[in-house]
């Protein structure tokens, strides 16, 4: 794995006696994050669906006041700025640190996009009295784009400083919460706005 | 993994994203709704494969591969039959 290469002798050691947690690429306190990050919105999803399955007429009804376009939009961007991430963590294992920042710099840019349009969609909500008390399918839409909006923000943070300390390590560990926040999103996005 | 590689993968992600609109307009035209979601799912989890194998680079790890894709399948076969209970045939 080239994100291992470069890793001093030590870590590479102490990762073959990890057995299979040190297949792992990169840091293993993310893989943690990201599996438990993964679990508890594969249980939100479950909870929503369940909850579904005793109103589907009124979960139908709510779903169609959403806009699929701006969700489908939002899934370009996010799988793009994922993109950018991936190209900067393999810019700065090839020691081109000022284009690994730019590209790190376009996926935090993709991610404020992607907040902008997510702020339009609550907007335009709000503008007809939708709220998160409106019904449990607005609950759990605003609670669960909500907290995944939030791991949208967390990640532009970590991004930017992992364009300040640029370790090739705190890049690939910065761009692996990224990519979980990819990773959410399109599994989220299919369940809470296409499944009528 | 290389440029190429990442870049390839965007475009699959792509192609899947307008795949997944697509179907929702077959939906539209009056095609059976089981049948929609279920293809609509399967895009979601092809997707995350995507992204855990290549842009989270875990191509080169049979066993987490395997795992992750238990545990996807597993979500979505979950979410497709709570799904199928709220909606009937």
């Amino acid at each position: 794995m080239s994100g291992t290469l470069g890793k001093l002798p030590s870590d590479r050691q102490a990762r073959d006696e990890w057995g299979v947690l040190g297949e792992l690429p990169g840091d293993l306190m993310m893989w943690v994050l990201i599996i438990s990050e993964l679990l508890v919105f594969g249980a939100a999803l479950i909870a929503f669906l369940a909850v579904r399955a005793s109103d589907p007429q009124g979960f139908a009804a709510d779903q169609l006041l959403l806009d699929r376009t701006e969700g489908a939009v939002n899934t370009m961007v996010l799988v793009t700025s994922g993109l950018c991430a991936a190209l900067a963590v393999i810019a700065r294992e090839n020691g081109r640190r000022r284009t690994a920042r730019g590209w790190l710099f376009a996926a935090g840019g993709l991610g404020v996009v992607f907040l902008i349009v997510k702020a339009g969609e609550y907007w335009s909500k709000a503008a007809d009295g939708i709220g998160i008390e409106t019904s449990p399918f607005f609950t759990f839409y605003y609670l669960i784009t909500g907290f995944h909006a939030a791991h949208v923000v967390a990640g532009i943070v970590i991004l930017a400083l992992v364009a300040w300390a640029d370790s090739v390590r705190n890049m690939e560990t910065g761009a692996a919460f990224w990519h979980m926040v990819d990773l959410v999103w399109v599994l989220l996005f299919p369940i809470i706005y296409l499944l009528r | 993994m290389t440029s190429r590689a990442m870049i390839e993968a965007w475009v699959l992600l792509v192609a899947m994203s307008a795949a997944t609109t697509a179907l929702t307009f077959v939906e539209i035209l009056g095609r059976s709704r089981m049948v929609i979601a279920a293809g609509v799912l399967v895009l979601a989890g092809l997707k995350a494969r995507i992204i855990l194998s290549r842009y989270l680079q875990l191509h080169n790890s049979r066993f987490w591969t395997r795992a992750f894709d238990l545990a996807i399948g597993g979500f979505l076969l979950l979410s497709f039959g709570l799904y199928a209970i709220a909606t009937g045939p």
